[in-house]
């Protein structure tokens, strides 16, 4: 008997949030909710998590099947897991020419980055990336919805400090070289923006 | 964003016509978030701004005679 979560009139991201908490405490599970975001979301995290999510729906209310990862064998066939995805972000804009359209331009790709699947498991943040984290960044909903659905953001204390962001810091959590080496060493790739 | 008051985007025929967008509606402090145009809207990369429904009215005065607009459509 697979354990059922009624997760029906729970506001955002409390349905993502039961839900990966099932999944780690009993692995295969059901979660219930009652519109499309919270099903899109749940969905979004389990798959992210290397599980299937499979949606039945009835008058209005979604039942999302999750089966754990790794289960009937198929996972691994499906999604070659070469490790954590890391994307790290030197700047505040995105690609090298006019500033103002690299501003547009990582406001965009971040907006896409909570449409689509997979998400990266870490955002790493560096020099004027730092910028993006902090009081005042455009683009902090979409840094805290990815928190939210389980992406590790690393910011460099050195950079924050340099810049005197230390204090504004409105997401990720202040990280150091040495989190920074290893997790990029230990990653199945790394995407620098 | 509520049902009684979804999201439009407004689509504009050039990219500095959307940056130009959004500069006027942070200064009239319409809430806004600039995106990339849906998939399903167009497969350029192209921007737009996203706002609610409820503010279409505002919207398009503070961009009247500023700035063209291509479109303004549900999201």
């Amino acid at each position: 008997m697979k354990r059922e979560i009624d997760a029906r009139g729970l506001a955002c991201p409390g349905p993502v949030i039961a839900a990966k908490k099932a999944i780690e405490e009993a692995g295969d599970c059901v979660i219930v909710v009652d519109n499309e975001a919270a099903r899109d979301n749940v969905c979004r995290m389990a798959r992210s998590q290397g599980c299937t999510a499979k949606v039945g729906e009835d008058a209005g209310t979604f039942s999302i099947h999750i089966t754990a990862g790794g289960g009937p064998g198929k996972t691994e066939a499906v999604v070659p897991s070469t490790g954590p995805t890391v994307v790290v972000f030197p700047s505040d804009k995105m690609g090298q020419g006019d500033d103002e359209l690299g501003t547009v331009l990582i406001k965009g790709f971040f907006h896409a980055l909570g449409e689509v699947s997979p998400k990266p498991d870490t955002l790493i943040f560096f020099n004027a990336g730092v910028k993006l984290t902090v009081q005042g960044s455009e683009v902090l909903e979409d840094l805290h919805s990815l928190e939210e659905q389980g992406a590790n953001i690393l910011v460099c204390g050195t950079c924050l400090d340099f810049y005197g962001l230390k204090e504004k810091i409105q997401a990720g959590t202040v990280s150091n070289m040495y989190d920074i080496v290893e997790t990029m060493l230990s990653a199945g790739k790394v995407i620098r923006i | 964003m509520t049902s009684e008051d979804p999201y439009l985007i407004a689509l504009f025929p050039s990219t500095s016509g959307a940056l130009m967008a959004e500069k006027l509606f942070k200064r009239e402090g319409i809430p806004h978030k600039i995106i990339p145009v849906p998939r399903h809207i167009s497969s350029d990369c192209g921007v737009c701004l996203r706002f609610s429904a409820s503010e279409r009215q505002r919207a398009e005065t503070t961009l009247a005679g500023k700035v063209d607009i291509q479109d303004i459509c549900p999201i």
